[in-house]
C-alpha cells in the first residue's frame, strides 16, 4: 500500500486539511478498481467531490500519485504527474531511500512545487 | 395533435397486448374459441427488432378479438394510423365448408373480399366439422380444404391450415402458432417501418417553428410502447433513451420561457419509478412537457423496462446519475421551488431507488463484478441521501447532533446552502419553539475530547448559516449584513454569541430573559434573524415542503433524526463494505461509532473505531488517524480496556509530533505512565516500534572473540515528549544468518530514563555464538507495560513509518569470531633436565592478538613431579629469534626492547600463577622450579647386561590451564611433557684381563644432558666377589679430577680390580657394585639441564650421583664340565621314551672344601607340560674327587608335545655357576615329532 500525496499548498485552506485528506483517501477505493482496468498510468480524474476533482497517476509499481484540485487542464496535470514520476524514480534510485517511507528530501519538495507552479 | 395526448394515454393504458382479429366467416368462433385462447400467450415467437435482427421473445401476450367487436369497429381511419400499435397484428379467418360448389360460389368470393385488404396480415383456418367416423364427410372436407389451399396459398407463403374440430392433432397447433407469429412479425415490421418513417419526417422538421415535441413524443412513445407490448424491451428502452435525449436538447433550447413544474403537492416525493404518477395531460403546457415531471416520467419508463429486463443494477446506475444530474437542474430552478425542495426530492428519490432496486435485485445469480457495482451504487445512493438529510437536519437546528468528522465536514461544507428566493421567515406564534431551539443550542456543548485535545471543529456549513439566511431575506440589503457579520469567524453554532453586542454576559441575558418571546416575532422585519429563529423558520418551511408524513417525523425530533441518520449511514456503510470499497465503508463505520459513542454504547463504538483506526494506520494517513484515535482511546478508557487504551495512547504518541501540541503529547505520556503503573492485572505487551526506535552506532561493528562478553552501545530514540522512566530495557540480537530471534534478551544496566530524542544505552553482552549479529528487537517495561520495538532508525527518529518495522537493518552491530587459538603455551626447552634435582622449567606463553590481562595459570604437576612452591616463579619477556629480526613488527620490537629482559618474580600458590599486567600482551617466558622424583637407582650397563633404556622413564607430565579474558571466560588447556634424565649414563667393560687375575675395569661416563659436567670425584664400591687392587679406597687409578665432560660426550675411568673368593656365590649374584660420582654442572636453563635451584642459600654446588653397576664374575677356572650326550634315536616322537644323558667331568681339584664329600647334587629341570620325567629328578650321585673322573647321569623322559621345545636341563645347585663349564653346551631346543598314526583307527579301503 503505497500512496503519495502531493499536497500542493495553495490548494489547501488550513481547516480543510482533514477534508482533503479524507477525500483523497476515499478516492483510493475508486483507484483500486480502476487501476486494473487500464494500461495507462495516468488515470485522469477518478473521483469528483463537489467541485473538487481527484486526479490519479499510478506507476508500474502501484505507487499512486493523487492530486486534489479544482478544475484544471488535464494536459497540465498529466505533464505534472509525468515529471513528478520522474522525480520519484530519482528518489527511488537513491540506495538510502526505503521504498514506501516518507520522502524527506527538500530538493524533491522544491522541485514538485516548481512543477506545480509550471503546470497547474 | 397534442389533443390526442389524452386519447393516447387512455389507449396506452387499455391496450397492453397484441391483438389478433378473428374474422368469423362461418360462425365458428364460439366453437373454437376456448381451444384457441388456450394457446395464449404465445409461448415462443421470433420477431424482428428495429435493426431487423431476429429476436426470440417468450410469452408474448396476445388477445383474440372478433372483427365484429366494438373495440375494433369504431375507429376512424385517421386514428388508426396514429395509434396503429393497437390495431390487430394478425387476422384469423375461420371458415368451414362441406361442399365444393358452395365453396366455389359463396365462400371463395367472400374470402377474396376479406383478404384483398393488403394491409392486413391474415391466414385461414379451415375448420373441419366432419366426424372422424364419417368417411364421406371427411373426404369432402379434405377436398374442400385442398381447393382452399390451391386458391389461397401462394408459392411464397402458405396461409391455410386445417383444424379438426373432432380430434385435433398436435401438428395443427404448431402450424397455427407459426402462422400467427409470421403474421405478427410481418405486421410489426411494417408498423415499425411506418413509425420510423414518421419519426424521420418529424425529426427533419425539428428546427422549424412548426415542430412540436408533443407529436414527436406520441410517435416515439407509440413505437416504444409497441416494442414493449411485443416484449422487445431492449428496443423500447432505446426509444425512450432517444426520446430523453431529444427532450433534453429541446428543453435546453434558448427561447421561450417554460414552466419547470414541481409546484404541486406531493411533487417533493420523487416519482422516479412511477410512470403513472401524473397524467401526461397534466404536465403539458404549450405543446411542451414540464421538465420536472416529464424527465421523471421518462426515467420511470426506462426503469420499468430495465426491471423487466432484470437489470436492477442498471436502474441503480442510471438512477444515481439521474438523481445527481436532476439535482443540478433543480438547483437552477431552486428559487421558484419550495424551500429545500431539492434536498427533499433527492432524499426521496434515493430512498425510492434503493427500495425498488434492492427489491428487484436477486444477488444469487449475478457475477461478482456486477454485485460489487450494485452495492457500490446502493452505497452511493445511501450516502447521497445521508448528506442531504444531514443538510436538512442542520437547517432545522440538529447540527449539534451531527459529528464534526472529516467525512461530514467534507460533504456538508462543500455543499451550498439552499437558495430560495427568500429565506423563510419566522412564522407567527413560534416563540415557544424558538425558545426550545435556543435551549437545545445552548445546552449542547461541544464534546470535550480526552486529553484536552483542542481542535477547531470542522465546519459543517459552506458559509455561516446566519449570514446566508439573513442575506436571502428580501428586506435586508446584502451590504448591511456583511457589515454586521464580518467579524464573525466561528462556526454557525456559536456565531450568535458574537453578535454585535459584544459582551457575552449581557448577551446571554437578552437571549434568555427578554428573548424572542416578545419583541422579535412582532417585529421580524427590521432585525436580522437569530440562529434559533432561522432554525424554526426553516422547520416550518420544511413542513410546507415535505408532503410525506413519515419523512417529516424523521425530522421532528433529534431522536427521530438520529434513527433515520443511523439507518442511512448503516445502509451506506454496509453496501460499501459489500462492494469492497472498504475505505468508504470504514469511514462511515466511524460515523456509526460516533453515534454509538454518544449513546453510551461504547462497546460497539470501540469496535467500529478500531476498524477505522486500523485502516488509517495501515495506510499511513496519520492526520485522519489523529482525528479518530482520541475517540477510540476514550471508548477504551470508559470500557476499562486498559490494554487497548494503553495501546491507543502509545499510538497517539507515536504519531507525527506535529499533529498534536506538546501539551497534548505530554498528556498522552502521563496517561501512559499512569496506566502502566496502575494495578493492571496482567502485563500488557505492546509494540512501540514507531515510538521508540533504535540503531547501532555508525562505527564498525563490535568484534568479539568466541566466548567473550562485551559491551554494545545502542542509540535509542524516544518519541516521548518528556523523560520517561523505564523499569527495564533489554535488547535482542538476532543472528544475521538466521531469521529467528532465539537469543536471550540482554538487559541494560544503564540508568533507565529515556530523555526525548537520542539516548545512548550500553548493553553488556554475554558470550555469544560465533557469527554476526544485527539488532533484533528492543524490549522493555514501563510499569506493567512491556513494550517491544522493532523500529530501526537509520539516522534519526524521523522515519516512523510503519513500513520501517518490516525492514531489518542489514548492518551487523556485533561480530563474534569463530573460535581460534588465543594463546599458545609451549615448553621453552626441549632437552632433558636433571632428575631428582630442582630444575627450572620454562614455558613460553604467547598471546595471539588477545590480551591475557588478569590471566591465571594453573600448573598441575603430574606424578613423580613436584613443584617447589617455596620458590618464586620468574616471568620474563621473551623474544624469539624470528621476532627480533622481523622488521615488520617494529613497534613491538621497540616496546619489548624498551624493557629488555624484564624479569618479575611472582609467587605461586596452589599451583596458580597470576600473570602480571605487563605480560598481558607480550610473549613471556615463565620459569618455575620442579623436581622430578625417581626413587630407583640408576643402573649402569655392561656388554653382559646391555642398556634397557626407555625414554618414557624420564618423562613427566605437567597439566597447564590458563584462564584469561575479561571474566576468565577463556580457558586454554595443555599438557606438556618434560624430559628428565640422570646426568650420566654409565657403562662398564673389562678392558684387559691380566695373568695375575687382575682386571682392568673401564667405566665410561656418557653425558646425558646439554650441559658441561664437571666430575669431581668418583668412587666405586665394589660388590662381593670383587675387590680393589691396592689401597682399595675405591678411587680410580688415575687422578684426573676434576674431569670435564662436554655435552653429549663421554669419558672413561679405569679401575683395577680383581676377583675375590668364590664362596659367597649366592650373595654375589644379588649384590651390585655402587659407584658414586660427585660432580658439578654448568648449564643454561634455556638450553636444558642446569645447576639446580638452590633451595637454601648455603647449598653447595656439588652434586652427587649414584649408580649401581653389576659386575659379573668371569668364568675363569671351571672345575666341572657338563656335556650333553646325543640322543640315542634320530628323532624324538611324542609318547616315545627317550634317554637323556649328561656327562659330568671333574676338571681339577677344588682345593677348598667347597664340596663336603664326594657326592654331588644334581637336578633336572624340565617343563612338566612338555616333558614327563621318569625317574628321579634330583639326587646325589657319588663323584670321585680325582681330577678327570667322570660320571654319566641319565634320565628317561617322554615328550608330551610336538614341536621345538626346550629339553630338560641338568643343574648342579651345589656348584656355583662360575665353576661349571658347559662344554659342549646342551641343545637349546629339540625337535619333537608328532606321534605315529594309530592303525586301529584306520578303516580298510
Amino acid at each position: 500500500m503505497e500512496c503519495m500525496m502531493c499536497e500542493i499548498l495553495y490548494l489547501e485552506k488550513e481547516d480543510q486539511a482533514y477534508q482533503h485528506q479524507f477525500i483523497l483517501h476515499a478516492a483510493l477505493d475508486v483507484v483500486q478498481d480502476l487501476a486494473w482496468t487500464t494500461n495507462a498510468m495516468s488515470l485522469k480524474s477518478v473521483d469528483r467531490f463537489n467541485e473538487l476533482v481527484v486526479s490519479v497517476y499510478v506507476t508500474a509499481g502501484h505507487t499512486r500519485f493523487m492530486l486534489l484540485h479544482d478544475t484544471r487542464t488535464e494536459d497540465g496535470i498529466k505533464s505534472f504527474f509525468q515529471e513528478v514520476h520522474e522525480l520519484y524514480i530519482k528518489i527511488f534510485l537513491n540506495p538510502l531511500y526505503l521504498p514506501g517511507s516518507r520522502i524527506t528530501s527538500s530538493h524533491f519538495d522544491t522541485k514538485v512545487r516548481a512543477l506545480a507552479r509550471k503546470y497547474l | 395533435m397534442a389533443n390526442y395526448l389524452a386519447q393516447f394515454q387512455t389507449i396506452k393504458s387499455s391496450c397492453d397486448r397484441v391483438v389478433i382479429a378473428v374474422e368469423d366467416v362461418s360462425d365458428l368462433w364460439l366453437n373454437v374459441r376456448q381451444s384457441f385462447e388456450q394457446r395464449l400467450p404465445v409461448k415462443k415467437a421470433c420477431l424482428n427488432n428495429k435493426a431487423r435482427n431476429p429476436v426470440f421473445v417468450e410469452n408474448l401476450p396476445a388477445e383474440f378479438i372478433q372483427t365484429t367487436d366494438s373495440r375494433l369497429r369504431s375507429r376512424f381511419p385517421q386514428e388508426q394510423y396514429l395509434f396503429w400499435f393497437r390495431e390487430p397484428y394478425a387476422t384469423v379467418v375461420l371458415v368451414t365448408c362441406e361442399d365444393l360448389d358452395e365453396f366455389k360460389t359463396i365462400l371463395k368470393p367472400r374470402l377474396k373480399l376479406i383478404v384483398q385488404n393488403d394491409e392486413r396480415e391474415w391466414f385461414i383456418v379451415f375448420v373441419s366439422k366432419a366426424h372422424p367416423g364419417n368417411d364421406q364427410a371427411t373426404k369432402m372436407a379434405k377436398k374442400v380444404y385442398a381447393r382452399l389451399e390451391t386458391d389461397f396459398n401462394t408459392k411464397r407463403r402458405e396461409r391455410c391450415c386445417k383444424f379438426d374440430l373432432h380430434g385435433t392433432d398436435a401438428d395443427f397447433w404448431d402450424d397455427f402458432d407459426s402462422k400467427m407469429v409470421d403474421c405478427i412479425r410481418n405486421t410489426l415490421d411494417r408498423r415499425v417501418q411506418f413509425y420510423e418513417e414518421e419519426n424521420r419526417k418529424l425529426s427533419e422538421q425539428r428546427f422549424t417553428p412548426i415542430w412540436n415535441f408533443c407529436n414527436f413524443f406520441i410517435l416515439k412513445e407509440s413505437l416504444a410502447f409497441m416494442f414493449e407490448v411485443t416484449n422487445l424491451h431492449e428496443d423500447s428502452l432505446r426509444e425512450y433513451d432517444e426520446l430523453e435525449l431529444c427532450y433534453s436538447e429541446s428543453v435546453n433550447l434558448p427561447g421561450k420561457h417554460r414552466e419547470f413544474g414541481g409546484l404541486d403537492t406531493g411533487d417533493d416525493q420523487a416519482a422516479l419509478l412511477n410512470p403513472g404518477f401524473k397524467a401526461l395531460t397534466q404536465i403539458i403546457q404549450d405543446d411542451v412537457f414540464r421538465e420536472f415531471e416529464f424527465r421523471q416520467y421518462i426515467f420511470a419508463c426506462q426503469a420499468k423496462l430495465l426491471f423487466k429486463l432484470s437489470r436492477p443494477v442498471e436502474v441503480a446506475a442510471r438512477g444515481y446519475a439521474f438523481v445527481v444530474g436532476f439535482s443540478k437542474t433543480l438547483a437552477l430552478h431552486e428559487n421558484a421551488l419550495p424551500f429545500c425542495f431539492r434536498e427533499v426530492w433527492v432524499i426521496t428519490a434515493c430512498l425510492g431507488l434503493i427500495k425498488s432496486t434492492s427489491a428487484q435485485y436477486d444477488n444469487g445469480i449475478v457475477a461478482i463484478d456486477s454485485e460489487k457495482e450494485f452495492h457500490r451504487l446502493q452505497g452511493d445512493l445511501y450516502s447521497l441521501c445521508r448528506v442531504k438529510f444531514m443538510r436538512l437536519a442542520y437547517l432545522i437546528g440538529y447540527g449539534v447532533e451531527i459529528e464534526k468528522s472529516p467525512v461530514n465536514s467534507a460533504s456538508l461544507s462543500m455543499l451550498s446552502w439552499p437558495k430560495p428566493a427568500t429565506w423563510p421567515s419566522i412564522p407567527p406564534d413560534s416563540s415557544a419553539e424558538i425558545m426550545t431551539k435556543e435551549k437545545i443550542t445552548l445546552q449542547a456543548k461541544p464534546r470535550e475530547k480526552l486529553f484536552n485535545i483542542q481542535r477547531k471543529p470542522l465546519p459543517l456549513e459552506p458559509s455561516f448559516l446566519l449570514r446566508e439566511a439573513n442575506r436571502r431575506r428580501a428586506f435586508l440589503s446584502v451590504g448591511n449584513m456583511s457589515e454586521l457579520y464580518d467579524s464573525v469567524d466561528g462556526s454557525g453554532l456559536d456565531a450568535h454569541s458574537k453578535l454585535p453586542s459584544n459582551k457575552s454576559s449581557s448577551n446571554l441575558m437578552i437571549r434568555t430573559m427578554s428573548g424572542p418571546a416578545t419583541s422579535e416575532t412582532s417585529l421580524p422585519v427590521d432585525r436580522p434573524m437569530r440562529l434559533s429563529e432561522i432554525h424554526v423558520a426553516a422547520e416550518h418551511a420544511l413542513k410546507q415542503t415535505i408532503s410525506d408524513p413519515d419523512f417529516m417525523t424523521s425530522l421532528s425530533s433529534p431522536e427521530e433524526f438520529e434513527n433515520r441518520y443511523m439507518e442511512l449511514t448503516k445502509g451506506a456503510a454496509d453496501n460499501y463494505h459489500r462492494s469492497w470499497w472498504k475505505r468508504h465503508g470504514v469511514v462511515l463505520d466511524g460515523e456509526i461509532a460516533a453515534i454509538f459513542f454518544k449513546h453510551g454504547n461504547y462497546d460497539l463504538a470501540a469496535k467500529s473505531y478500531e476498524k477505522v483506526c486500523a485502516l488509517y494506520s495501515a495506510e499511513g494517513w496519520e492526520e485522519l488517524l489523529a482525528d479518530v484515535l482520541p475517540d477510540l482511546a476514550e471508548c477504551q478508557k470508559i470500557l476499562n480496556d486498559e490494554a487497548g487504551y494503553l495501546a491507543s495512547c502509545v499510538k497517539l504518541l507515536s504519531l507525527e509530533s506535529s499533529l498534536f501540541s506538546s501539551k497534548e503529547r505530554q498528556a498522552f505520556q502521563s496517561e501512559v505512565v499512569r496506566l502502566a503503573h496502575s494495578e493492571m492485572k496482567h502485563p500488557v505487551p505492546l509494540d512501540v516500534s514507531s515510538l521508540i526506535t533504535f540503531a547501532g552506532n555508525p562505527a564498525p561493528p563490535l568484534e568479539l572473540c568466541d566466548g567473550d562478553p562485551g559491551t554494545l552501545s545502542v542509540a535509542v530514540w524516544s518519541g516521548f515528549p518528556d523523560d520517561i522512566a523505564l523499569e527495564s530495557l533489554s535488547l535482542r540480537l538476532s543472528a544475521s544468518s538466521s531469521a529467528d530471534e532465539g537469543l536471550k534478551a540482554i538487559k541494560s544496566s544503564d540508568a533507565r530514563v529515556l530523555v526525548p530524542g537520542r539516548n545512548i544505552i550500553t548493553f553488556a553482552i554475554p558470550p555469544q555464538k560465533p557469527g554476526s549479529y544485527v539488532l533484533g528487537a528492543l524490549t522493555g517495561q514501563i510499569g506493567k507495560l512491556s513494550f517491544r520495538s522493532h523500529g530501526f532508525s537509520q539516522d534519526g527518529p524521523v522515519d516512523t513509518d510503519e513500513f520501517m518495522s518490516f525492514e531489518k537493518p542489514t548492518r551487523p552491530v556485533l561480530k563474534v569470531r569463530k573460535p581460534r587459538a588465543l594463546v599458545d603455551i609451549t615448553p621453552a626447552v626441549s632437552s632433558a633436565l636433571l632428575m631428582n634435582e630442582l630444575q627450572w622449567i620454562g614455558l613460553i606463553v604467547k598471546p595471539i592478538d588477545y590480551s591475557l590481562k588478569g590471566g591465571i595459570l594453573h600448573i598441575d604437576a603430574g606424578a613423580e613431579l613436584k613443584i617447589e612452591e617455596s620458590q618464586m616463579i620468574e616471568i620474563e619477556s621473551y623474544r624469539s629469534n624470528g621476532e627480533q629480526s622481523g622488521p615488520t613488527d617494529a613497534s613491538k620490537a621497540l616496546s619489548s626492547s624498551s624493557e629488555p629482559g624484564r624479569v618479575e618474580k611472582v609467587p605461586i600458590e596452589n599451583g596458580k600463577i597470576k600473570l602480571p599486567d605487563w605480560a598481558s600482551d607480550v610473549t613471556t617466558l615463565v620459569w618455575f622450579p620442579v623436581r622430578a622424583i625417581d626413587d630407583t637407582i640408576a643402573r649402569g650397563t655392561s656388554p653382559a647386561s646391555p642398556l634397557k633404556h626407555s625414554i618414557v622413564d624420564g618423562m613427566r607430565m605437567i597439566a597447564l590451564k590458563l584462564e584469561f579474558g575479561a571474566f576468565h571466560n577463556q580457558v586454554f588447556e595443555r599438557t606438556i611433557a618434560v624430559h628428565f634424565t640422570n646426568p650420566f649414563h654409565v657403562s662398564t667393560r673389562v678392558v684387559d684381563k691380566c695373568n695375575d687375575g687382575t682386571l682392568l675395569l673401564q667405566v665410561i661416563l656418557h653425558s646425558e644432558v646439554k650441559a658441561t659436567l664437571h666430575v669431581k670425584d668418583v668412587s666405586l664400591d665394589l660388590q662381593a666377589g670383587f675387590e680393589h687392587l691396592g689401597n682399595g679406597d675405591g678411587r680410580p687409578t688415575s687422578s684426573l679430577f676434576p674431569l670435564v665432560i662436554a655435552p653429549s660426550s663421554r669419558a672413561g675411568i679405569l679401575f683395577v680390580i680383581r676377583l675375590s673368593g668364590t664362596k659367597d656365590l649366592d650373595e654375589l649374584e644379588n649384590s651390585d657394585s655402587m659407584m658414586t660420582i660427585k660432580y658439578g654442572i654448568s648449564g643454561d636453563r634455556t638450553t636444558g639441564a642446569h645447576s639446580p635451584v638452590p633451595v637454601k642459600p648455603d647449598d653447595s654446588e656439588e652434586l652427587l650421583f649414584k649408580i649401581s653397576l653389576k659386575l659379573k664374575r668371569p668364568v675363569l677356572d671351571p672345575c666341572l664340565a657338563v656335556g650333553f650326550l646325543p640322543f640315542s634315536t634320530d628323532c624324538l616322537r611324542v609318547g616315545q621314551l627317550v634317554n637323556m644323558k649328561w656327562r659330568v667331568e671333574r676338571l681339577k681339584d677344588l682345593d677348598e672344601a667347597s664340596l663336603p664329600d664326594d657326592e654331588i647334587l644334581y637336578q633336572v629341570d624340565a617343563n612338566p607340560q612338555n616333558w614327563m620325567v621318569a625317574g628321579r629328578k634330583c639326587g646325589h650321585i657319588s663323584f670321585s674327587k680325582a681330577q678327570g673322573s667322570r660320571i654319566e647321569i641319565a634320565v628317561t623322559c617322554v615328550p608330551l608335545v610336538s614341536g621345538y621345545v626346550h629339553p630338560p636341563q641338568l643343574g648342579l645347585p651345589d656348584v656355583g655357576e662360575a665353576n661349571v663349564s658347559c662344554n659342549p653346551a646342551g641343545p637349546h631346543l629339540v625337535c619333537v615329532l608328532p606321534p605315529t598314526l594309530s592303525t586301529s583307527y584306520c578303516i580298510p579301503a
